[in-house]
């Protein structure tokens, strides 16, 4: 999804960070257990809001904790050890530590009183320090929950609520305190009560946060192991993709439950899990590849995903590597100016062009249909008669396997890209992010609060992903070295075609491929 | 040209028959003649049997050529109706327009002619500006674009309630269509429509959509997919309106709002056409519906024949089974219940050569029906000595696959079926064709229902024959026995909340995912008022689904697709498959319909059996588990099926407000009811005897977090009441209170909590089936504050602790708490709302508790069973989870009486009487030596219900 996007150097993440477990977190008497990551960040962990009334700011506590929570799993995750000594408890005082980590602050929405309250709201107010702002992480919320709530320092009612903390922080009254309580819980309707999320910090308090499903780790992230393969693969003393690559197809096609055609693709995948090679399972061409210019990569932002403005629209032209932005930066209540200047320029200089996108028959495509043919419906036939493409649509949108594979946990476009080598520029910024920064502009009207430039930055490093993963595609071989087959003459003449098209051309090639087996493709 | 008879459209088949003389058609058998042939056991009490004659009703026309322009009045047969007419005119005037009149009356013909119209316009259009496109309709759209400077063909988009009316009704609108000549396309788009290609292409071309409000609601979601059909909207036809009502009704309520806002978005400002059955509010319930002014049209002028109406209470069962040792002579203590008397009236009507339709409360009851109505002719083998004849009977349900159900409409239609045992799902205008005569099985509950389902029979001029069989309920003896409650009253009003917060946060949520929110919807023209507009998207803000500001458009951005959050019916949303075992024959295959979850929980647990189709199948497995939840079935043959036990409690009450009734105290507020069918019981098919009881289902309860209003029976009338009514007891009770000096007092609770409710609809717009009870000696161990009490400062226990996962351990969690309470607990009974969430009817009990406390009264008393503990007219219950025990209708009246005469004027003479009992032991505070109210709270049994 277009809001959810985010950048992900590909690095390897470096243990030296203290293990936490919310629910192991014992800390002993009094003090709450405390955490170091660096010199920057010290976490303190409440396993329950109670413990914030007892748990005075314990100093010696804290550093007996971050001594001994040097390295990451010693003293820390069986806890009791390191807290047992310092049981005074007797001190009482806010507690103060950069962020406070509990995962039973959560919020109620009570519908019939039209009322949202924050849980330990009391409990908060009494502990933390007034007159100024704590940060709480809790997974009892969604990962990108985000809100500043200032609570009466007395009783813990909440004042008011700030919706964006980062930009508009308010002063903290006196006898007041605030949380900013962020979400590093499992999203809804993603991935499932068991799912992981990754949160990020970056130098001027950005927090981005990704959630995987269990399945988009080790062997369940194979297409075609679920739970139930893995378990029967784990039994064959195979835990780990580079494991399945080791066993040949025609072994790993004994094990029960798995047929050849599925034991080949498990294969096929987790070679490109493991080396980030994409992978072509068909033999039809890329979108427009048959076609003599290359596609022109868009990419467009809006303020949110029922959008009431299409305010930029990127064009990245890969023949003569330049970008373009259209972007309405005078008057957010003038949808119909950029459309018109994009279609114009579009119309005039790349009349004969076909248009490139990541998922764009899901968002782009169809908001900027929408929006012409109510904004601006003079172009309503030639926006029509334009070509699009739809590389994320070809690459996964065909039934069983969609015409390639791609490495990353996820089909997100800046995951994809930087699993296949892109170095994107370091914008922090995501789709909500932006989004979030034009609706800010379209309420204030001031200019300024909007830097243009890393916004633009940000789209065109989206185009740009999109020509990389494109090249990447292109020059992947192919399924079979077989040109001419039936399936590739259906091919070329259902360029763009429905899914249900592409599926009966999968069957074909499905056949034509398994005669390939054992050719060595790599 | 003129168009043939049958083809005329929509429900109003009958429309050419208006000129026959309806009064010399005879029926097959009339209502006096039913009961003198229809063959009883034992003596026949003619007193059960009233028959009553209602008068019909002569056509009343005007020519079509008044009303209708020369191409549509010269294609039409018969003259329109009065009141086709005249919601014809209000329409050609631009306005929005709800025709509640009678079943069969020629409501779809309006719309039907209204969609014609203005695609006569726009084709006149189409030839003024140059006649650029010969065929403004249909197959030549390119796509969108081409569509762009052509005048758009006008479309019209129409919600029914349920997917077998929307078939029926496309097959009607196009023949329709066709007669006329002209080239309408109408077709249905909703969940059985194959996705991809069919869809887009009926988004794209259709000149008419028709699908229901669950599909709206889903749809509404791509509305740019549907940019080409909104934009071209000129009409909205909401069909049956009357049956969105209650929870249904403030969803569909808000789901047209967000409808109405979607299509601003395209620019398109559609009229409306709303059909209803009579109903006592047509024009409020219409335009709070669609948020704008309705011109209502309720004079009918459809003929209608002469009709007899039925009143049949069964006789008395024979003495033998009557196990129960009655009290007086002249009491009647348990009938035939109707269940058994409705299907053999079916049986009888049929062999005598009258096409008969029964309408069961329930699919259970239909599918046994049929085999109970078959088995009547081979038990009075003497009497109907040619068992085969009138003996096509067939079940029909919402739960028979559409090829099924379609089969049977189309035979009922053609006359190859004599009879059909139905639920409510052909209460609705599904074109069956006409009926001689409809048997109902029991009072329906509502006056509206039962008049739209004898209206099934003698449709036109024609006379017409209905029996109502009433059961045992409260409400059913009544009816019988009051006739003029159901002749002489309105009918309900029909009553869409649209203040509900909890219903407009969720299609809020929905409304901004579909539009950005943004100042147009606050406001009179808006979604609502800016301040609670604004309180909402404070707390949707808060609790991370909702982000940005009214001044420039709030966004939605909680998890996708908000609108599956949305259960149009009251139920969880979950639905379960139905499979067939493993190895079974795949042509025993029930072709069920998806089962809610609430449906499976009561009753597809393992170990049911049930009746489908004739066939009978027995669950054999179960999956709960998301996201595929199943039921596995295998045929069987058994001579029983089961039924489940139904057991309720209530926990964690919280009072939001409570009154003084004198010294009685009245809350209302909200609380945890838990359901519980974990026992069923094998009854044989045939004589009802139990063969095997108490069997565990391994269910797990149904939670709902629902309102309830309660009343508080002060200490001193409990006292006085427990010593008047100490030497009550109920042979082999097993039960906590079985020998305690409490029995009689909580038998009166027991029976004034079942009576209350069992009056409240006569008194309010409520549905019995929707209230639920509980009564009690400790109230207080239903209330949220004991559970804090007794779980001292542990946070994590208020409200959020699992349910207990059965009845014994519920129970037990009960008195437990009841243990652990400080003051002696109250005593009286609960009313709750059965429906998660709640829908306001215990608040209106709450504020009208004294009309429904006189009346509970005046039923109770006035009833003539002369037993102690009453019987299925006055204080029993069907629905009761305790096999009715204990009851005790003097306590219940006391109890009454004292609460009235708090209130009111009687004061001085219940004083007394209290005063009196006070001396016994009323103010010592718990150390008298007599085994009063007080001699251990341990011995306070805590709980049973209704």
């Amino acid at each position: 999804m277009r809001a959810s996007r985010r950048r992900r150097p590909a690095r390897a993440t470096s243990l030296d960070a203290p293990v936490i477990h919310p629910p192991l977190e014992t800390g002993g008497g009094g003090a709450l257990p405390r955490h170091r990551i660096g010199d920057e960040l010290e976490f303190a962990v409440a396993q329950h809001p109670r413990a914030l009334g007892v748990g005075a700011d314990a100093d010696a506590g804290a550093s007996a904790s971050a001594d001994t929570g040097t390295s990451a799993d010693d003293g820390d995750s069986d806890g009791n050890s390191g807290g047992d000594g310092n049981d005074n408890g007797s001190e009482t005082g806010p507690t103060s530590a950069d962020v406070l980590i509990c995962d039973q602050i959560t919020t109620t929405t009570r519908p019939t009183a039209l009322e949202t309250t924050l849980d330990h709201a009391a409990e908060l107010a009494a502990a933390l320090p007034t007159g100024q702002e704590t940060t709480v992480l809790t997974g009892g919320l969604p990962a990108g929950y985000d809100e500043r709530w200032h609570l009466d320092a007395e009783t813990g009612a909440a004042r008011t609520v700030e919706h964006n903390p980062l930009r508009s922080a308010e002063p903290v009254a006196d006898d007041a305190v605030a949380v900013r309580v962020r979400g590093a819980g499992p999203i809804d309707g993603y991935g499932g009560a068991k799912s992981v999320v990754a949160l990020e910090y970056s130098a001027d308090g950005t927090l981005s946060s990704t959630a995987y499903a269990p399945g988009d780790f080790g062997l369940e992230s194979v297409t075609g192991v679920g739970q139930k393969t893995a378990n029967r693969l784990e039994s064959q003393g195979v835990t780990t993709r580079s494991e399945l690559l080791e066993l040949s197809v025609a072994a790993l096609s004994d094990i029960e439950g798995i047929g050849p055609k599925s034991a080949r693709r498990m294969h096929e995948h987790a070679r490109v899990l493991e080396s980030g090679e994409p992978r072509r399972l068909t033999d039809e061409p890329l979108p427009g590849e048959a076609w003599g210019r290359p596609p022109l990569c868009l990419d467009i932002e809006t303020d949110g995903l029922s959008p009431t403005i299409i305010w930029q629209i990127g064009v990245y032209d890969p023949e003569s590597d330049t970008h373009r932005a259209f972007v309405e930066r005078d008057d957010p209540t003038d949808r119909a100016s950029v459309l018109r200047e994009f279609c114009d320029w579009l119309l005039g200089v790349h009349p004969n062009r076909a248009l490139l996108t990541w998922n764009g028959w899901g968002f782009d495509y169809r908001h900027l249909g929408a929006f012409i043919a109510r904004h601006c419906p003079e172009y309503v036939d030639d926006w029509e008669s334009i070509l699009k493409f739809d590389l994320y649509r070809w690459a996964t949108d065909r039934e069983e396997t969609g015409n390639a594979l791609l490495p990353g946990r996820t089909n997100e476009l800046d995951i994809v890209a930087a699993e296949l080598g892109y170095g994107g520029q370091e914008t922090g910024l995501d789709g909500a992010r932006t989004a979030a920064a034009y609706q800010r502009f379209m309420r204030t009207g001031e200019s300024g609060v909007l830097e243009w430039d890393r916004h633009k930055a940000y789209c065109e490093d989206d185009c740009r992903a999109l020509w990389h993963v494109y090249e990447r595609l292109r020059d992947a071989p192919r399924a079979s070295g077989v040109v001419g087959s039936v399936g590739s003459a259906r091919a070329t003449g259902s360029t763009g075609s429905s899914p249900d098209e592409g599926s009966s051309h999968a069957d074909s090639t499905g056949g034509s491929t398994s005669e390939q087996t054992g050719l060595g493709d790599f | 040209m003129a168009t043939n008879e049958d083809g005329d459209g929509g429900d109003e088949g009958e429309q050419g028959d208006q000129d026959d003389q309806g009064d010399q058609q005879a029926i097959p058998i009339t209502g006096e003649e039913l009961r003198e042939t229809f063959p009883r056991a034992g003596a026949r009490e003619s007193g059960d049997i009233s028959v009553l004659e209602l008068p019909g009703r002569d056509a009343a026309t005007v020519p079509n050529s008044d009303v209708l322009r020369p191409e549509l009045a010269e294609q039409l047969e018969h003259d329109l109706y009065t009141h086709q007419a005249e919601a014809l005119e209000a329409l050609e005037c631009g306005e929005n327009v709800c025709v509640a009149t009678s079943t069969a009356s020629g409501k779809t013909r309006i719309y039907a002619l209204q969609i014609a119209r203005h695609y006569l316009d726009a084709r006149g259009r189409a030839a003024e500006t140059g006649g650029k496109k010969g065929k403004p309709n249909g197959g030549e759209k390119t796509g969108a674009g081409a569509g762009a400077a052509a005048a758009p063909t006008p479309t019209a988009y129409v919600c029914y309630p349920t997917k077998a009316l929307s078939r029926d009704q496309e097959r009607e609108l196009n023949d329709f269509y066709d007669d006329l000549g002209l080239d309408i396309t109408v077709r249905v788009y909703d969940g059985d429509t194959e996705r991809g290609e069919t869809r887009r292409q009926i988004r794209e071309e259709a000149d008419v959509i028709i699908t229901n409000f669950a599909g709206v609601n889903t749809y509404l979601h791509d509305h740019d997919r549907w940019a080409r059909f909104f934009s071209a909207c000129d009409l909205v036809v909401i069909d049956e309106s009357h049956t969105y009502t209650g929870v249904h009704g403030m969803h569909v309520a808000w789901i047209i709002r967000r409808l109405k806002r979607v299509l601003a978005y395209y620019d398109a400002d559609p009229q409306f056409v709303l059909t209803s059955a009579t109903i006592g509010n047509p024009g409020a319930h219409s335009s709070t519906l669609i948020d704008d002014q309705v011109t209502v049209i309720d004079e009918d002028g459809s003929p209608t024949g002469p009709r007899e109406l039925v009143l049949w209470n069964p006789p008395p069962l024979p003495s033998e089974e009557d196990g129960n040792g009655a009290g007086g002579k002249d009491a009647v203590t348990d009938r035939v219940p109707a269940t058994v008397e409705a299907p053999r009236l079916l049986s009888h009507l049929t062999y005598h050569d009258a096409q008969t339709l029964l309408f069961t409360p329930s699919r259970k009851l239909a599918e046994l029906s049929v085999k109970r109505a078959a088995k009547h002719r081979r038990d009075r083998s003497q009497y109907y000595t040619n068992p085969d004849r009138g003996s096509a009977i067939e079940p029909y349900h919402a739960g028979h696959s559409r090829r099924n159900r379609h089969g049977t409409e189309h035979q009922l239609k053609t006359g190859v079926l004599d009879g059909v045992a139905s639920t409510n799902a052909l209460e609705l205008g599904i074109n069956v064709g006409e009926m001689d005569a409809t048997v109902q099985l029991g009072y329906p509950g509502q006056r509206q229902s039962f008049w739209q389902q004898i209206g099934r029979a003698g449709r036109g001029a024609k006379r017409a024959l209905s029996v109502l069989v009433a059961g045992h309920r409260t409400l059913d003896q009544y009816v019988v026995n009051n006739s003029e409650y159901l002749l002489e009253n309105d009918v309900e009003d029909a009553v869409v909340d649209t203040e509900n917060d909890a219903v407009f946060a969720q299609h809020l949520l929905c409304a901004a995912a579909e539009l950005a929110l943004d100042e147009s919807d606050a406001g009179a023209d808006g979604l609502a008022d800016r301040e609670r507009l604004e309180r909402a998207i404070e707390m949707w803000r808060r609790a991370g689904k909702l982000t940005g500001h009214l001044e420039t458009g709030v966004s939605y951005t909680g998890p996708p697709r908000p609108q599956r959050s949305i259960s149009l019916y009251a139920t969880t949303g979950e639905e379960y498959t139905v499979e067939l075992a493993d190895g079974v024959d795949e042509r025993h295959d029930p072709e069920m319909e998806p089962l809610a979850e609430e449906r499976v929980l009561r009753d597809f647990h393992e170990g049911a059996v049930r009746l489908h189709e004739g066939q009978q199948y027995e669950v054999c497995a179960v999956d709960h588990t998301t996201p595929r939840p199943s039921v596995t079935l295998r045929p069987t043959d058994v001579a029983y099926y089961t039924r489940t036990r139904t057991d309720v409690t209530v926990l964690d009450a919280v009072s939001e407000e409570s009154r003084e009734i004198g010294s009685f105290t009245l809350h209302f507020g909200r609380g945890r009811v838990l359901v519980y069918h974990d026992a069923y019981d094998e009854v044989a098919i045939h004589g009802g005897k139990k063969q095997a009881q108490q069997l565990p289902t391994g269910n797990p309860p149904l939670s709902m977090e629902t309102q309830l209003c309660w009343l508080e029976v002060p200490e001193r009338v409990e006292s006085a009441l427990v010593e008047r009514y100490r030497d009550f007891s109920v042979p082999e009770l097993d039960s906590d209170l079985a020998d305690t000096a409490h029995l009689g007092y909580a038998g009166g609770l027991h029976a004034a909590e079942h009576a209350t409710i069992g009056v409240a609809p006569l008194e309010l717009m409520v549905d019995k089936r929707d209230l639920g009870g509980l009564a009690t000696l400790s109230i207080d161990s239903h209330l949220a504050s004991a559970a804090a009490d007794e779980n001292g400062d542990d946070e994590t226990n208020t409200g959020k602790d699992p349910a207990p996962q059965n009845i014994a351990a519920a129970e037990a969690t009960v008195r437990e708490l009841a243990m652990g309470l400080e003051r002696k607990p109250a005593s009286g009974w609960f009313i709750y709302d059965g429906i998660d969430g709640g829908l306001g009817f215990s608040r209106a009990i709450y504020e009208n508790f004294e009309a429904v406390a006189r009346r509970a009264r005046d039923l109770i008393e006035n009833c003539d069973c002369g037993r102690i503990d009453g019987c299925p007219a006055c204080v029993m219950d069907d629905q009761c989870g305790n096999d009715n025990q204990p009851l005790h209708r003097d306590a219940a009246v006391d109890v009454l009486d004292h609460l009235l005469a708090s209130s009111g004027d009687e004061r001085n003479v219940l004083e007394s009487d209290l005063l009196a009992n006070n001396g016994g032991n009323g103010d010592g505070s718990g150390d008298g030596g007599k085994h009063d109210a007080r001699d251990g709270d341990d011995r306070r049994p805590p709980l049973f219900y209704a």
